[in-house]
């Protein structure tokens, strides 16, 4: 089975987790921009992370077969340094149209303030212009009201549900969510956000159409496996195979294929895996390991 | 025909009508009133509209015609998403020197490896060279093949504004990472004697090791055959490597002042008739000898760290 996690930060994963990742099936991934769990000082530093998104991380990914594309924007907790975000806004332009760039994202608020909402603005005007799917991130605290004043900002700014996603949902904000149109994601992720077996009674409720399940895995206790993981768990619960390959693939690639720029073929007709390319002199088999090899290690370490 | 009506018509026999119109809109629109925030949604959106594995078909007569507007160019491993990008570089290019710089740094450093790519091969096309040596000397210093070839083959700018020691480091560079060298443009001119000696350092080096030397690495030595030393020139003939016979043809086919040649010159005699009558070139020597000259942009080699 194939799968495509539309929402996992592979700069805070280990070249372990490509492996598993591959081994279990995930052909393509979306890196959404998010903070690194501190706040950046420097306008430089989101350049230079814009710069890895598009650049060696792209490369990491497709050392293991997969397929990474990324969605380009200001999160809301640093938008509350207005400095700095106003030098990122600036940044924005020189990104959002790149080759492999599927969106704008991942944007929405945090504490719910102003700010948050000034540059949520900006950037859902800016996705408006740029003819590009939006990827929101929902707060954690006061959940229900600020995925209503996310989509309440998007409908003000002009944007068609059909091209936003919203993520992160749970039992309580769903409803809404999709009754307005939107894409509705489902984050599996351990501890703060949905364990998966909770998904099997929403995908009963709802049905498989415009749900999208992924894993945000990023730097915290997370799962970059968590896509896979509840496919098997649905299976055992009893949801249908066509419902389970549309929410672990077929939806994430229909939402974000709006962009233009990312296409089953890209991964279908894609030549082998190439463990002596380089990137700027950087190769990640050292010592002469190749992929296979290392896949074999991990099924024997299994 | 100007170079970018030259252009447009390579790119319009394989790119889809609709990106052409697209483009040709573009160039309009900033020419009227250049707006750096549209012109980085048009660089970097030609990803968007034109087709991400389309190449081009390049014919006969283009090389001569291109060369004859800009010396030495060449669109050999050029694909679409390369040459609609230099087309707009080209609009980029007529706006006022501090609005140019900035914007094109700006691109430069945000740009991704095909965006990279597309900048580089646009150096020659841009005015006031002299200010971009560094940021070309810049760009040969990545590892990446693709970047590297933008501003290394089929390119006139480092022949044009690079110092003799820049140049001697990309000749030298381009040959680690086994670059075709045949397509550089200016090799034989720009030879200089301070390169001569690092090329034969490396053959020196390389044969110790027991190592392969590109017979391309002799050609910048052509000029300057009298201060080859007949031992190297002896180990040369010597040696079972594919195209070495041709480089000793090459480099004696005049009879030089080199004291003793006389005996390498007769063993390459049916060599040396083929240079004279014009049927043996390094050019030749580049393409059936060179590594893997043929499949130049699957070549990811790199120099040893």
């Amino acid at each position: 089975m194939k799968f495509f996690d539309s929402h996992v930060h592979m700069v805070s994963r280990t070249t372990d987790d490509y492996q598993r990742m591959a081994a279990a099936g995930t052909v393509a991934l979306i890196e959404p921009s998010f903070w690194q769990g501190q706040p950046r000082t420097e306008v430089g530093s989101f350049k230079d992370y814009f710069n890895t998104l598009i650049g060696f991380e792209r490369f990491r990914a497709s050392q293991f077969g997969i397929k990474h594309y990324c969605t380009i924007g200001l999160n809301p907790k640093e938008a509350n340094n207005e400095k700095l975000a106003d030098g990122v806004m600036e940044l924005l332009p020189l990104y959002i149209c790149k080759e492999g760039v599927v969106g704008i994202g991942e944007i929405g608020f945090d504490d719910q303030t102003k700010l948050e909402e000034k540059y949520l603005r900006i950037q859902a005007r800016m996705a408006v212009e740029a003819d590009l799917p939006i990827q929101i991130h929902t707060p954690h605290r006061d959940k229900k009201k600020g995925t209503q004043r996310t989509m309440d900002v998007l409908e003000d700014t002009g944007c068609d549900p059909r091209r936003v996603i919203i993520d992160h949902n749970n039992e309580e904000s769903v409803k809404e969510v999709l009754d307005r149109g939107y894409w509705a994601a489902f984050t599996i992720y351990p501890h703060t956000k949905l364990g998966n077996e909770r998904l099997v009674e929403i995908l009963r409720e709802y049905g498989g159409e415009r749900i999208i399940v992924d894993s945000a895995a990023d730097w915290g206790i997370s799962d970059a496996l968590a896509v896979p993981k509840t496919a098997a768990v649905l299976k055992e619960n009893g949801t249908t195979m066509e419902t389970i390959e549309r929410v672990t693939y077929g939806n994430p690639l229909e939402a974000y294929g709006q962009s233009g720029q990312v296409s089953e073929s890209d991964w279908e007709d894609a030549a082998g895996v190439d463990p002596s390319a380089l990137f700027a002199g950087n190769t990640l088999f050292r010592g002469g390991q190749d992929v296979e090899e290392a896949m074999a290690q991990y099924k024997v370490i299994k | 025909m100007t170079l970018e009506e030259q252009l447009l018509v390579i790119l319009r026999r394989t790119a889809s009508a609709e990106a052409m119109d697209w483009l040709a809109q573009e160039c309009a629109t900033q020419r009227g009133n250049f707006v750096q925030r549209s012109f980085y949604y048009a660089f970097s959106g030609v990803s968007r509209r034109f087709d991400k594995r389309g190449g081009l078909q390049l014919q006969v007569e283009d090389e001569p015609q291109l060369t004859a507007l800009v010396e030495g160019l060449s669109l050999q491993g050029w694909d679409q998403f390369r040459l609609g990008r230099v087309i707009l570089l080209l609009v980029l290019a007529e706006q006022d020197e501090l609005i140019f710089m900035e914007t094109l740094e700006k691109l430069l450093g945000t740009a991704d490896l095909r965006e990279q790519a597309a900048i580089y091969s646009a150096l020659p096309l841009f005015p006031r060279g002299e200010q971009l040596v560094e940021l070309a000397q810049d760009g040969l210093r990545t590892n990446i093949v693709d970047v590297f070839d933008a501003v290394a083959l089929g390119n006139a700018f480092p022949a044009k504004f690079f110092a003799d020691d820049a140049w001697n480091q990309m000749v030298l560079k381009a040959l680690f990472i086994s670059r075709p060298l045949y397509q550089i443009f200016g090799m034989d001119e720009r030879a200089n004697v301070h390169l001569v000696e690092a090329l034969v350092d490396l053959a020196h080096e390389r044969w110790a090791a027991g190592r392969w030397v590109s017979p391309e690495l002799w050609r910048s030595c052509q000029k300057f055959v009298n201060e080859l030393a007949l031992a190297d020139l002896t180990r040369l003939l010597e040696s079972k490597q594919p195209g070495q016979r041709e480089v000793v043809a090459l480099l004696l086919a005049d009879e030089g002042s080199n004291e003793g040649v006389g005996a390498l010159r007769e063993q390459v005699a049916d060599l040396i008739e083929r240079v004279k009558a014009g049927d043996l070139t390094w050019d030749q020597v580049g393409r059936d000898f060179g590594k893997d000259s043929f499949s130049v942009f699957d070549d990811k080699q790199s120099e040893p760290a």
